[in-house]
């Protein structure tokens, strides 16, 4: 069974976690600092999380058809949920076509690093947002 | 600990011999198209050598529907959209490449689009981004180097941003690569050289890479072994088939090695040297290499002692860190052999870099995508240090 039950729960989950990195004091800065026009194609349940982190504050939309990203990233939203415990591989998830990345690759590699921390900051963001039966053992 | 996660995947048929390129009517014959497009470049377009494959193709019975030969150095947007055009204008269904990895990459990207339509850029540039199988395409190489024949991307210089853009997926490798020594015996020795080196550094690299398998691994190890025993041979005397041959063989394993455990620091610093100052790729991977492999010698120790033993180095008597080191100072040699036998640049100042240039080239490096690669992480001030060295 899918981790996300609607798009609006999806929305709810991500979008939120995205301001979370945004506002976070390690990630936020290094995010801001990388200019990134981001697009986040998710399916199963549809939804799509454009972020632009050279604006400031830095923007974060959802379903906007007009945003031109410089990368966008397409995948079911389990596999984005299970990045972000830090249990998928990047690079693996492109060879399996689990992941399917548009625009400069280097770009997002060059950000593994630095969302690093976001693997351990998730699950605890779910707890603390009442959602202890989205966190993956 | 052992790859957490491999895949390995080899959609092209791979096909050596002698003369091959002449006559291959029989998998023309399985690959069911009727009209070809021959993508190569000027030299080949003029040394008869595309005329005797286009020959070879007709004798079967097939057409070919037009040669494009503006093929340069470095692929450019513009170059696979005229590729594309006189494809359509021809009634091509597929594109046979003939040429170093320059022809071979624009086919393939123009067979993106021959295929699929849509737009290159917009569509297609990225990892994964191809829906399905495309056209058939059939790889020649005529240099024993870039491996492009058998590997699943596709570099092409976008004029208006400046930028390389990188295509990557599997659907990208070739259907068919005919490997033809016979197309490399006219090869002068400083581009054997360069390829050469080029392809040493594929297979080193590749075997000490985040991603190594143990595919990629045996291939690797295969290549470095062969280039060892080949490559002064090729410069020396360019008429060698023998040493051809296995130089041929050898960049074509290499070229599947880096395809799926990928490249390092000493790519980073050859791509962003190539794009600042214009030093060939060959050229480049060939003066960075010992310094890519200072760089991460400490963290591969093992591993570049067991390519020492495939350099020729007995180490028998040395410990696993003197036998790294032997590593390395066996790749100097052979540079320093090149350098004599046909003047291959062992130093960035004599390949036409400006002292100038070395900051700006560093801090290309470390964002280039093969940084990620790398077994340690590349960090701006130590890879100018390396850099000023090379210089």
């Amino acid at each position: 069974m899918a981790y996300f039950q609607s798009s609006a729960e999806l929305k709810d989950v991500l979008g939120g976690f995205f301001q979370r990195l945004v506002d976070d004091p390690e990630i936020g800065p290094k995010l801001r600092e990388a200019k990134l026009k981001i697009q986040f194609q998710y399916t199963d349940p549809p939804l799509s999380i454009s972020v632009d982190t050279g604006q400031e504050p830095v923007v974060i939309r959802f379903d906007d058809a007009a945003f031109k990203p410089e990368v966008q990233l397409s995948m079911k939203a389990d596999v984005a949920h299970r990045f972000w415990h830090g249990k998928v591989n990047l690079i693996a998830a492109l060879t399996r076509r689990e992941m399917v990345a548009k625009g400069p690759i280097p770009k997002i590699l060059k950000l593994l690093p630095v969302i690093k921390p976001a693997y351990d900051l998730y699950p605890e963001y779910l707890r603390e947002k009442g959602q202890e039966k989205l966190v993956l053992k | 600990m052992g790859a957490e996660f491999y895949q390995f995947f080899l959609n092209t048929k791979i096909l050596f011999q002698p003369g091959i390129s002449g006559d291959f009517t029989n998998e023309l014959s399985q690959l069911k198209i009727g009209s070809w497009l021959l993508v190569t470049d000027p030299f080949f377009a003029q040394n008869g050598v595309a005329d005797k494959i286009r020959a070879g193709i007709e004798a079967g019975g097939y057409k070919v529907t037009g040669v494009f030969s503006e093929v340069p150095p470095n692929s450019e947007l513009k170059v696979v959209q005229s590729c594309i055009e006189l494809a359509k204008q021809g009634g091509a269904e597929a594109i046979v490449a003939l040429g170093g990895g320059s022809a071979i990459d624009t086919a393939k990207a123009a067979n993106i689009v021959l295929s699929l339509g849509g737009d290159l850029v917009e569509d297609y540039s990225g990892t994964q981004t191809i829906p399905r199988a495309l056209n058939p395409l059939i790889a020649i190489p005529t240099t024993a180097g870039t491996g492009s024949e058998v590997t699943s991307s596709a570099v092409i210089f976008d004029e208006g941003t400046q930028r390389k853009l990188s295509f990557n997926d599997a659907y990208l490798r070739p259907s068919l690569a005919l490997l033809d020594p016979e197309l490399t015996l006219s090869l002068p020795p400083k581009a054997t050289a360069m390829t050469g080196m080029d392809a040493l550094t594929h297979s080193i690299e590749s075997y000490t890479s985040v991603q190594t398998n143990p595919m990629s691994d045996a291939l690797a190890m295969k290549a470095i072994k062969m280039i060892h025993l080949n490559l002064l041979k090729a410069v020396e005397r360019g008429s060698d088939l023998e040493a051809r041959s296995e130089m041929l063989i050898a960049a074509n394993l290499a070229g599947i090695a880096f395809d799926q455990a990928m490249v390092g620091i000493v790519h980073a610093m050859s791509h962003a040297t190539g794009g600042i100052a214009h030093v060939p790729h060959g050229m480049a991977n060939s003066i960075y290499l010992p310094y890519g492999m200072e760089y991460n010698l400490a963290v591969r120790t093992e591993r570049y002692a067991g390519i020492a033993k495939r350099l020729g180095v007995d180490t028998t008597k040395l410990d696993t860190m003197g036998a790294a080191r032997a590593a390395i100072q066996a790749v100097r040699e052979l540079r320093a052999s090149l350098k004599r036998l046909c003047g291959l640049p062992d130093r960035l100042r004599d390949a036409g870099v400006q002292e100038g240039q070395l900051e700006e080239i560093a801090r290309t490096a470390v964002e280039d995508g093969a940084s990620f690669f790398n077994p340690r992480e590349v960090v701006y001030e130590e890879v100018l240090g390396k850099i000023r060295e090379a210089y």
